[in-house]
């Protein structure tokens, strides 16, 4: 990473998918990692089935602003493919995507999905995941969060044993099992990407 | 090594009045503040010490409280949202004159942008108004600090002190290191020589007042050390306070070039006119920025000694929130290049209600009632909470929505320039707040009034909070002079839709005030069993006394 900048990750989703809960993880598995961070969010009406997003700052120099600027982010963590399109000039020339196919389109005016994916294609630096198949393979509804976290880990300064503490910390008082299948989730998320580009 | 945890700003808030010793905690929910009162209740919960953390019926209600709390020589913590203090506004106004005796901490968190409220009135300005002192941290570690001070100010002037966050600030999640705690303790009673000036008859008032106004340059004293000029080297210079601190604090980590810019960081007022004095002198041109009204801009501007930039002048937006970009174009530094923006048209994915809400049930009973009785084109006045969702396409049930409890007096209004029948939709705990007198009103006016009273048992919105009006909702209806035959409960779900649409119609064609309540909880506080506790205790009493 760069010393002399701030680093931006940048969140989106649908109220209910867990954005915030994910946001959490990060900001915390950063800080573990000796890098200043900070998060913020927007609740409100926002958790009644609205798009949510989250930003997270991470940096080597102090932080004070919570926010990005538009073209400042270096990571864009999608639960949604609509709600990925919304951020994508957020994103630095440099910057990832990682985004899952899987659509909620309990809304009004929801594009066609071909032209959603299209749109997301032609993004430099994307990586899609159908996290349905996954979470099926896995035989683990809510795998999709975890799944495109340990993508994002790729690209993010933090050790695999800082991952793994924070995960554990996160699911430790729901049980063995839980706690296995999000970590499960995690690596094979990992797994996906290669040879990853600026982390 | 000092440990760090992670805290919200808003939360940092709840933690330092905790960690300055306060007895007890009051509020109202309200997005973005709700979590303030959650942190410090958490807390005081766990410490088991005879401290206690009481949401209130409404925000001056829950500012009396802590006024109350003061006057035995004990801190205390009230936390609104902006809009609610004006709901309390005539207690804090009022408290300006009083004093206080135990240190009070008024947080208020604005929300410019208007996020999750329905105007971004600025705090700043109330505290101006009422003549009392008014912190505004940018961090979330200052958040902690500055209350901490805030305990300290309000005892050393014997002034409540404002704490003024915005909503970025509130929901900005990072590091806190926190102060070892104190224990609750309390300076005594209000002295017997003292109590006059609890007193306001106007002979008393108008000493008080007096004694306010002769505050001031004491008050100015307090504030300026936590105000400062930092000189530099050109003659155009920035003014800024709160998140406009924040940004441009972290534009200058970048820039380090920034720094030749004088600059005036506020996190505290009143601002002494001495130090505006000393920064104006040292610039040509400044750019000032600040969230929500143009405060510090229209004080330096008025000088006229220096070219303002801001609010006022275009060089930022009038309305809305400030953002990196917004000070690096007021700023003239160029913009980051991004991404390019998908050209497919992105349709807004609006909030709605959630599957199987109760409330969803209620608007159809009340819809289709209104088709019934040949009035579908009436025009039903809505309130604050998740039901004001129904104001949106396609189901447009409710046409007004303005502030808690506003429904109820709005279609009396209505109804009495001839509006029939008239409608008011309005939550339980909306109700409690401050429907109760809207509903006296009605009833005394003797009009063809339907109050629909949509009951979820929580304050469903903020995050399932306890509401007041829990199983008080039907005998404060009576209370208030609804008569038995005109008040009716109803369950609001699917299988119930045509005696629910019939019930609706009845109150409808009575020409006087009815009551219908919808009750069924709130799906996400069953999911979370927020009320399995309480409705088990209920049942054991209930056993135990009644059915015994």
């Amino acid at each position: 990473m760069n010393a002399s900048r701030i680093h931006g990750i940048v969140l989106s989703g649908v109220g209910g998918q867990g954005v915030l809960s994910l946001a959490q993880i990060l900001l915390e598995a950063l800080r573990r990692s000796g890098l200043q961070a900070l998060q913020s969010e927007i609740h409100g009406m926002s958790q009644r089935g609205g798009s949510v997003h989250a930003q997270v700052c991470y940096s080597k120099l102090p932080l004070t602003s919570p926010i990005l600027d538009e073209g400042g982010a270096d990571l864009l963590i999608a639960l949604e493919p609509l709600e990925a399109l919304r951020y994508v000039s957020m994103l630095r020339l440099d910057g990832h995507l990682v985004v899952s196919e899987e659509p909620q389109m309990d809304m009004a005016g929801y594009p066609p999905l071909d032209d959603v994916y299209a749109a997301l294609k032609v993004v430099r630096g994307a990586h899609l995941i159908d996290t349905e198949d996954l979470a099926r393979k896995l035989n683990h509804r809510q795998a999709g969060g975890m799944a495109l976290l340990g993508m994002a880990s790729r690209f993010l300064p933090v050790e695999d044993a800082v991952w793994r503490d924070v995960i554990s910390q996160r699911f430790e008082s729901k049980g063995a099992r839980v706690l296995e299948k999000n970590l499960e989730a995690f690596e094979a998320g990992r797994g996906l990407i290669h040879d990853p580009v600026g982390a | 090594m000092v440990q760090s945890t992670l805290a919200l700003g808003v939360e940092a808030v709840g933690c330092a009045a905790f960690d300055a010793g306060i007895k007890g905690a009051f509020g109202y929910p309200g997005t973005p503040s709700t979590e303030g009162f959650e942190a410090v209740e958490r807390l005081i919960h766990k410490a088991l010490d005879g401290r206690v953390a009481q949401w209130a019926a409404n925000e001056k209600v829950a500012y009396d409280l802590a006024m109350g709390m003061s006057y035995t020589g004990h801190r205390t913590l009230v936390t609104m949202k902006h809009v609610g203090l004006n709901v309390a506004l005539d207690a804090y106004a009022n408290s300006a004159l009083t004093g206080v005796r135990g240190g009070l901490v008024l947080l208020v968190a604005d929300d410019p942008g208007m996020h999750s409220s329905q105007n971004e009135q600025d705090s700043r300005r109330l505290a101006e108004f009422a003549w009392l002192p008014c912190l505004e941290p940018s961090t979330v570690q200052e958040c902690y600090d500055l209350t901490f001070r805030a305990f300290e100010l309000s005892e050393a002037l014997q002034v409540p002190v404002m704490l003024r966050i915005v909503t970025r600030l509130a929901h900005c999640r990072a590091a806190l290191v926190r102060r070892e705690a104190q224990c609750p303790t309390s300076l005594g009673l209000v002295p017997e020589a003292a109590i006059q000036n609890w007193v306001l008859i106007p002979a008393n008032a108008r000493r008080r007042y007096v004694d306010l106004l002769e505050k001031q340059p004491r008050l100015m004293a307090e504030t300026t050390p936590l105000n400062r000029l930092v000189p530099g080297t050109t003659r155009r210079g920035v003014a800024m306070s709160g998140m406009g601190r924040a940004y441009f604090g972290q534009l200058l980590h970048e820039n380090p070039d920034l720094a030749a810019l004088p600059r005036l960081e506020i996190a505290a007022y009143p601002v002494d006119p001495a130090l505006e004095q000393a920064f104006l002198a040292q610039v040509d041109e400044i750019v000032v920025f600040e969230e929500d009204y143009p405060v510090l801009e229209e004080r330096l501007g008025l000088r006229g000694t220096v070219k303002v930039r801001g609010r006022l002048d275009g060089s930022l937006p009038r309305t809305g929130e400030l953002s990196p970009r917004l000070l690096k174009d007021a700023l003239g530094l160029a913009a980051s290049t991004g991404k390019t923006a998908t050209s497919l048209e992105l349709p807004i994915r609006a909030p709605r209600f959630c599957d199987g809400c109760g409330h969803v049930d209620a608007y159809e009973a009340l819809q289709e009632a209104l088709v019934q009785v040949g009035a579908p084109e009436t025009r039903v006045f809505g309130d604050i909470g998740c039901y004001t969702l129904a104001a949106q396409e396609p189901m447009a049930a409710i046409h007004a929505v303005v502030e808690m409890g506003a429904s109820i007096s709005m279609a009396v209004g209505a109804a009495l320039a001839g509006q029939t029948p008239s409608v008011a939709v309005i939550g339980d705990s909306t109700f409690g707040h401050s429907g109760l007198p809207a509903l006296l009103t009605a009833v005394d006016s003797g009009v063809n009034v339907t109050v629909i009273i949509l009951d979820n048992r929580v304050v469903g919105m903020t995050g399932q909070q306890p509401s007041q009006a829990l199983d008080h909702v039907e005998r404060m209806v009576r209370g208030m002079g609804i008569p038995d035959d005109q008040l009716q409960v109803l369950l609001p779900v699917p299988k119930q839709h045509d005696a629910n649409v019939s019930a609706v119609v009845a109150a409808l064609r009575h020409p006087g005030p009815s009551v219908v309540v919808f009750r069924r909880e709130c799906i996400q506080s069953i999911r979370r069993g927020v009320l399995k506790d309480h409705d088990r205790q209920e049942r054991e009493r209930c056993t135990a006394e009644v059915c015994s």
